[in-house]
């Protein structure tokens, strides 16, 4: 069929899909363009250059926000695959009350980020509810001013994640167990499998796409973090896109900002990558 | 063999004081944050601030409606999540449905490329657009906001779409195609009306989307701020109750629809739509 043809027998088809191309181009992929061409100028000559790039990477601040966000990525990911993992199997499960407990364990999904960032602070706080807690425990005799940065504040801040983003990796999961097919369990419950040996053994790896999925997808998103820091940890602890928005509101420096965004658009970039190596892996199956 | 007999225990047993923890710590932020709003100051500002709070007052509510700094976000917040809506459901409806009906080893890639437009950094999208704006007075407009939170919603929009026009089957159409019906009376007539919850679903997440929605407001606001930026504000002042209260009120509709539509929270619908 020749490109005449084509067009005419399929205009109305292009016309309904072409505002949303062109949207997505123009908005999208022009802007990513610009600021990695950004990121490459020189502030006042817009010459090629590198020195946006040196100029980052001699920051102490850079160098933090980025080791921030890889400790942030690994606690928050390690915290909510587990707790996520937990709670999936026991949802799998029939016992009474269970509509309700999954119905509050889902509550945090109707928390805007910001809010459960402001909702943290009070629980965070100097004289918050958790200090007060540890200190009735007996835990600690001064409260802990977790906001001060170091690695109690990405404690924090992947606690506060974990709230907020565990009943998706929940709903991720029970989609994966969903479809591990329950003669498998009854087989090996015949077989005299332990509950421990049948976790390990057969949910475990027939598990293990959805897993593996589900951390991809969550370290995207929790390299992009970016209300929850600001909110809960200030500059104190920054990570790379606070970082990002900190040269260019508080410093006005677009270049340096574009470079500071252009290293984390590789980062996700090698995540999409790798994402799509493995779904495209699976399909070959 | 010990550890064998501890998980038998665990999953015989243990399970359900786990899960009815899990679901009290899921909740507990929302009820401090609900329960500083309506607390009498010297109960919370103390080194060791009441859990359960027995006197109420809705002193911070009165004085944040009555303000006249509640109004203003709220109505931008309102009017840019309604129009936001509306334009990227006309926008990507059209193209969802053209994506669903095409051969699945073109439409394989498509989906899978609106999905990862969804993945970029806002940070890096919203410097250049900002910079842009600036230059074409866009800055604090309607309309510079609704721009920007279209690049979040329309590819999001669209990719829950696809999944609900793929549900229609092809031989509906196909029979209105053949009783002569044009290509566009047998989408307006036939289609449409059966994807109609299904639109609307989406447009309700699209509203919700636009509604919380932070790092673009920030990038392309500087003094009319949104609701969400608002509350941002009142954290930095390190005003608990106003920042309490501008917080419930954002949180409120979105707490409601969620609930409602919790059957509609498939995993794949939210993977990736919920933001660090």
């Amino acid at each position: 069929m020749s490109y005449v043809n084509f067009v005419k027998k399929y205009k109305l088809e292009i016309a309904m899909i072409l505002p949303l191309l062109l949207y997505i181009l123009g908005f999208t992929i022009y802007p990513i363009i610009q600021t990695i061409t950004l990121s490459f100028q020189d502030q006042y000559t817009k010459a090629f250059t590198l020195a946006n790039y040196r100029e980052i990477i001699g920051k102490t601040e850079f160098k933090q926000a980025f080791f921030n966000t890889i400790a942030l990525t690994f606690i928050s990911l390690t915290l909510e695959m587990t707790v996520g993992l937990v709670i999936a199997l026991i949802l799998r499960r029939n016992f009474r009350g269970k509509g309700l407990l999954r119905s509050l364990m889902l509550v945090p999904m109707g928390v805007p980020t910001l809010v459960s960032g402001v909702a943290m602070t009070y629980i965070f706080g100097l004289y918050g509810y958790f200090n007060a807690l540890l200190q009735k425990l007996h835990i600690i005799e001064m409260p802990v001013d977790w906001a001060s940065g170091g690695f109690k504040t990405l404690l924090m801040v992947s606690v506060a994640d974990m709230w907020k983003v565990t009943p998706m990796v929940i709903l991720l999961l029970s989609a994966g167990l969903e479809s591990i097919p329950d003669e498998v369990y009854e087989a090996s419950n015949i077989d005299g499998a332990t509950a421990w040996q049948t976790f390990k053994y057969v949910t475990l790896p027939l598990l293990k796409p959805s897993i593996t999925m589900a951390l991809i997808l969550r370290a995207i998103d929790a390299f992009r973090i970016f209300e929850l820091v600001l909110v809960l940890a200030g500059r104190a602890t920054p990570v790379i896109s606070t970082f990002a928005y900190d040269e260019y509101r508080n410093y006005a420096n677009v270049h340096t900002s574009a470079a500071a965004s252009t290293i984390l658009l590789l980062i996700i970039a090698v995540f999409i990558v790798s994402y799509l190596k493995i779904a495209g892996t699976k399909e070959e199956r | 063999m010990r550890e064998v007999n501890i998980s038998e225990k665990i999953s015989k047993v243990a399970y359900i004081p786990i899960a009815i923890i899990a679901a009290i710590l899921m909740v507990i932020p929302v009820y401090i944050l609900f329960m500083t709003s309506f607390a009498v100051p010297s109960d919370i500002l103390k080194p060791h601030p009441d859990f359960f709070i027995t006197r109420f007052t809705l002193d911070h509510w009165r004085s944040v409606l009555a303000s006249g700094n509640l109004w203003p976000p709220f109505r931008k917040s309102f009017v840019v999540a309604t129009i936001t809506t509306i334009i990227a459901i006309v926008m990507a409806a059209p193209a969802a449905y053209v994506i669903a009906r095409m051969p699945s080893k073109i439409k394989y890639p498509v989906v899978l490329s609106l999905f990862f437009t969804r993945m970029f950094p806002d940070v890096g999208i919203a410097l250049p657009i900002a910079v842009q704006f600036i230059r074409l007075n866009l800055m604090d407009t309607y309309l510079g906001l609704v721009m920007a939170h279209l690049i979040v919603n329309l590819p999001f929009a669209a990719w829950i779409l696809v999944g609900t026009f793929e549900t229609i089957p092809k031989d509906l159409e196909e029979a209105a195609l053949v009783d002569g019906t044009s290509k566009l009376t047998a989408l307006s007539k036939i289609i449409m009306p059966i994807a109609l919850p299904g639109i609307a679903v989406t447009a309700i997440f699209v509203w919700l989307n636009s509604w919380n929605e932070f790092t673009y407001a920030l990038y392309l606001t500087i003094s009319d701020r949104t609701l969400p930026l608002q509350i941002y504000y009142y954290v930095q002042r390190g005003g608990i109750f106003d920042s309490a209260t501008y917080a419930a009120i954002l949180t409120i509709p979105v707490m409601l629809v969620t609930f409602f539509l919790q059957k509609y929270m498939k995993s794949g619908y939210l993977a990736g739509a919920v933001k660090g």
